[in-house]
């Protein structure tokens, strides 16, 4: 591969390209899906490779996943077309690298070794169990997942670095059913020791979840006092993200845009953005454009801290890069992401926060975020699924209501987080949180 | 792409272990896409998508490998590692059938392929739909437009002896405007496609119309209040409108989810699950329809379904797999995103057919409740029915007449007891361009709908 590279990295050259970088991925993959019995069996090797280089201050964009002489010319004809037609006056920079990279252990060799075998006891043992464990569980999903994947970048100045990662995972998604009534229960555990998987704690958590909704019903229309746990406040998170990244502000598409020093949000808010936490799945040494990672604090307090940036975003607002290059897969140009994002953990006891609010709703499922939360407006409403709280206690489980609000207002109103912090995606972070009243519709 | 012979010997090192069918699709897709943003012309992207996917059955498991490299060495890698997975409990291999060409009868004709078509073409039409999205007025804070189009070669064989090849072009445009004060944003959004080249953007699609539309929308909904919660009856629009039909109803009868039992439509063919105006159809066949097809992803010519009928529930869609476990024939219904994913049954161009009320009727006649002009997306567990999904320009109707605008908001509910509430079904159907993500990737969808009513739906707004 190496060869090619070069043969690539020399051919732009020659073709009056100034100077130009190749992000190359190599992926493999293994997942074991079982429904009813019968399997569904996956695996796959594949790479691709993203190329970029720099003609009159202006960086055009090529991608190919087939590495054969055609791929070359392909790739720096795309490349030189791309920049000419590229209107962006923007800095573009490519990074001379050269700096001391951070040391993060993301690889473990003992996890590819892992036979197929033990990959597929591990999913027939995660069905047996959880199928067995109610007699109101009918259906369901049951699988295990392993990936490694190595990225690398190599530039005409001379950069090369490159890091592997690997990971494994199970997870449940049994249907209970009691009557005409069917609830769906999802759980799921990301590693990088296959050993530390699971397999109970998951079939466990999972069929709770499922047994727990049977029988939810709306509550009335109204404005409640609403806790959302991990699940749900991550995946709003995950939705509004983008409103921390220099290049959302420098469109003109964050609120956030020229409040940096300035209280957004109340003061137990405390926002982290870290790629250097191995036990989390964002992680790695340096970012999509190899610059070493490092971690950023956006809120401290309810303060805004700054946005995250790349080395053109950074360049244009007058800041340093904090490291967030990011790319969606090989192909897509650099842009700007979170890795590991997570708001710190409260002080108190789950079962305290829950007692502080009393009477209120419990959300723990929030769906239809691709079309229900717009990250432009901050406006979201959402179907939620989740339980009545009664005197601080569960009292009856809620489905078919929506929970709709302002992510900015939000993060206003949140009073209080617990100490249970967890990533349940794997990179994206909360503990419960009490958000203080919002408006929810039901019956 | 690859000979007979070499497609052969991967079929037998596919079924080596004793695997009952086995298939290979090779895809060679050529994509391009322009991003224009903040008045200038962001960013070009060109890229190669090369790869092939290697499926073995067993009984009802199946196997599915895939690779980037496709030469004989990499093809046998690929169809040895499905064979090592399969556990076949029968004795005895089954080899290839002797290939039999299928000339597939192309429908979708094309007239500017993409990569025949010069880059500048479409960027102007980027700059056309900017401009007149920004002449909408000040309030426009930004306009993000994109295009993007693919030519996608398809090579599809299996050990029955199919031998079939396809070429599918794609293009769409996109136009997003943002309209902003200072302390609030608002959005609105089009995105028009076909299975078409760049003709569709000379002959059929109006950029300069399109921008407008998008940024006439933005301004508005920006000035507009929140849309009010609660059960109430609402009026949805035609065009992307049909997305409650896809999403209520339409994933709950792929067969993906019925086969496994996970569907709240199992086993009710012939039942009544919608209103009795209700007619519902999935088609393939359409001419150079963004979710049409000559041939499915398994090779299997695509087909015209009706799914519903009166609301009698005709069909499913079944991929070749589930009508296996479900004993029923495949219906050119199988798709995927790419190489990378093993096909299942999913929607084409699905919508409610036309029917015989009138628009203005619906509207006087409903009392008080929402007029849902413009829908954004959704989703749905077919497992409860449960779904979800945006109305991103809604109208308050007080007194069986249109108000004033509001905000988006949600409408959700369980698909049974939806179709069932569905009292009025317009004239005009118009279908909108959707990109639908399930089991086996994200597939261009169309949906579609006449107006329709709703007796009673819950609306999840803010005041």
């Amino acid at each position: 591969m190496k060869d090619f590279l070069n043969r690539l990295l020399s051919t732009a050259a020659e073709n009056g390209i100034e100077a130009s970088e190749a992000y190359y991925v190599e992926k493999e993959s293994f997942s074991l899906m079982r429904c009813q019995g019968d399997g569904e069996y996956k695996s796959n090797q594949t790479r691709g490779l993203g190329f970029r280089g720099l003609m009159n201050g202006r960086m055009g964009y090529a991608s190919t996943e087939a590495f054969d002489d055609e791929a070359i010319q392909q790739l720096v004809k795309g490349v030189k077309e791309s920049a000419e037609l590229c209107e962006n006056d923007d800095v573009q920079i490519l990074y001379k690298g050269g700096d001391q990279l951070p040391e993060i252990q993301l690889y473990q060799p003992q996890l590819d070794q892992v036979s197929a075998e033990t990959k597929l006891e591990a999913a027939a043992k995660l069905e047996e169990m959880s199928s067995g464990m109610d007699e109101r569980i009918v259906n369901g999903y049951y699988g295990v997942e392993t990936g490694k994947v190595t990225v690398r970048i190599m530039n005409s100045y001379g950069m090369d670095r490159s890091y592997t990662e690997n990971v494994c995972a199970i997870f449940s998604q049994p249907n209970a059913k009691d009557g005409e009534c069917v609830s769906s229960g999802g759980y799921q555990q990301l590693e990088r020791d296959f050993s530390k998987l699971d397999v109970e704690k998951v079939a466990k958590e999972a069929v709770k979840r499922a047994v727990d909704g049977l029988h939810a019903q709306p509550v009335p229309s109204g404005v409640y006092r609403i806790v959302l746990d991990p699940e749900a406040m991550t995946s709003l998170l995950g939705v509004f993200a983008t409103v921390f990244s220099g290049e959302t502000e420098q469109k003109g598409l964050s609120l956030l845009s020229g409040k940096m020093g300035q209280t957004v949000a109340a003061d137990c808010v405390t926002l982290v953005d870290d790629p250097l936490m191995p036990q989390c799945f964002d992680s790695r040494p340096f970012d999509a454009e190899g610059v070493p990672s490092r971690r950023n604090v956006l809120l401290e307090k309810g303060v805004f801290q700054g946005f995250l940036h790349n080395l053109k975003t950074a360049k244009k607002a007058g800041v340093e890069s904090t490291g967030n290059a990011s790319k969606a897969g090989f192909a897509g140009a650099v842009r700007v992401s979170p890795s590991n994002l997570y708001f710190e953990k409260g002080s108190i006891s789950l079962e305290q926060l829950l007692k502080n609010v009393g009477d209120g709703i419990v959300i723990n499922d929030v769906s239809g975020l691709h079309a229900g939360a717009n990250p432009v407006s901050g406006d979201f409403s959402l179907l939620a699924k989740g339980y009545t709280l009664k005197d601080g206690k569960r009292d009856k489980p809620v489905e078919r209501i929506t929970v709709a609000g302002n992510f900015y207002e939000l993060l206003k109103n949140i009073r209080c987080f617990a100490d249970d912090l967890t990533f349940p995606g794997g990179s994206i972070g909360s503990a419960t949180v009490d958000v203080g009243e919002m408006t929810v519709s039901g019956s | 792409m690859i000979d007979k012979r070499l497609a052969a010997d991967v079929l037998d090192a596919a079924l080596s272990t004793g695997g009952d069918f086995a298939e290979i699709f090779l895809e060679d897709r050529r994509n391009q896409s322009l991003v224009l943003e903040s008045n200038r012309l962001e960013s070009v992207n060109s890229g190669r998508l090369h790869g092939a996917g290697i499926r073995v059955y067993y009984g009802l498991s199946a196997v599915y490998t895939y690779t980037n490299s496709t030469d004989r060495e990499g093809l046998l890698k690929c169809a040895k590692e499905a064979a090592m997975a399969v556990k076949a409990e029968k004795s005895g291999i089954v080899t290839a059938k002797p290939f039999v060409d299928t000339v597939v009868n192309n429908i979708h004709p094309i007239y500017m392929y993409p990569s025949k078509t010069d880059t500048r073409k479409k960027a102007d039409l980027l700059r056309c739909a900017n401009a007149a999205a920004r002449k909408a007025g000040e309030e426009i804070s930004q306009v993000i437009c994109s295009y993007n189009d693919s030519e996608q070669d398809v090579l599809i064989c299996n050990s029955e002896g199919l031998f079939v090849s396809d070429t599918r072009v794609y293009s769409r445009m996109s136009c997003q405007a943002v309209a902003g004060s200072g302390t609030e944003n608002q959005t609105a959004h089009e995105a028009p496609g076909a299975m078409k080249g760049f003709e569709h953007y000379l002959n059929t699609i109006d950029a300069d119309v399109v921008g407008r539309k998008v940024g006439q929308a933005a301004i508005k909904m920006l000035h507009a209040p929140f849309c009010p919660s609660g059960v109430m009856p609402v009026v949805i629009g035609n065009g992307f409108g049909g997305v409650i039909f896809h999403e209520a109803c339409g994933h709950s009868l792929e067969a993906t989810s019925v086969a496994l039992g996970m569907s709240e439509f199992c086993g009710k063919l012939g039942q009544q699950i919608a209103s009795s105006c209700v007619t519902a159809i999935d088609d393939g066949t359409m001419p150079n329809e963004w979710g049409s097809e000559n041939i499915d992803d398994e090779g299997t010519p695509t087909t015209r379904l009706v799914l519903i009928e009166n609301g009698i529930l005709k069909n499913y869609m079944i991929d070749r797999l589930n009508g296996k476990r479900m004993g029923m024939a495949p219906t050119g219904s199988a798709r995927r995103q790419s190489y990378a994913f093993a096909p299942t049954s999913r929607m084409r161009n699905t919508f409610i057919a036309p029917g015989v009320d009138d628009e203005a009727e619906m509207i006087s006649t409903m009392g008080d409740g929402l007029y849902a002009a413009k829908m954004g997306g959704g989703s749905v567990n077919p497992a409860t029915g449960e779904f979800n999904f945006a109305v991103n320009e809604g109208y308050l109707v007080k007194d069986g007449k249109i108000v004033h605008p509001v905000r988006g908001a949600s409408l959700i509910g369980k698909g049974g007891d939806i179709l069932m509430q569905i009292d009025r079904v317009g004239q005009t159907m118009t279908m909108a361009q959707g990109v639908c993500g399930s089991l086996s990737g994200s597939v261009p969808t169309n949906v579609g709908e006449p107006w329709i009513r709703i007796k009673s739906i819950t609306v999840g707004g803010r005041s």
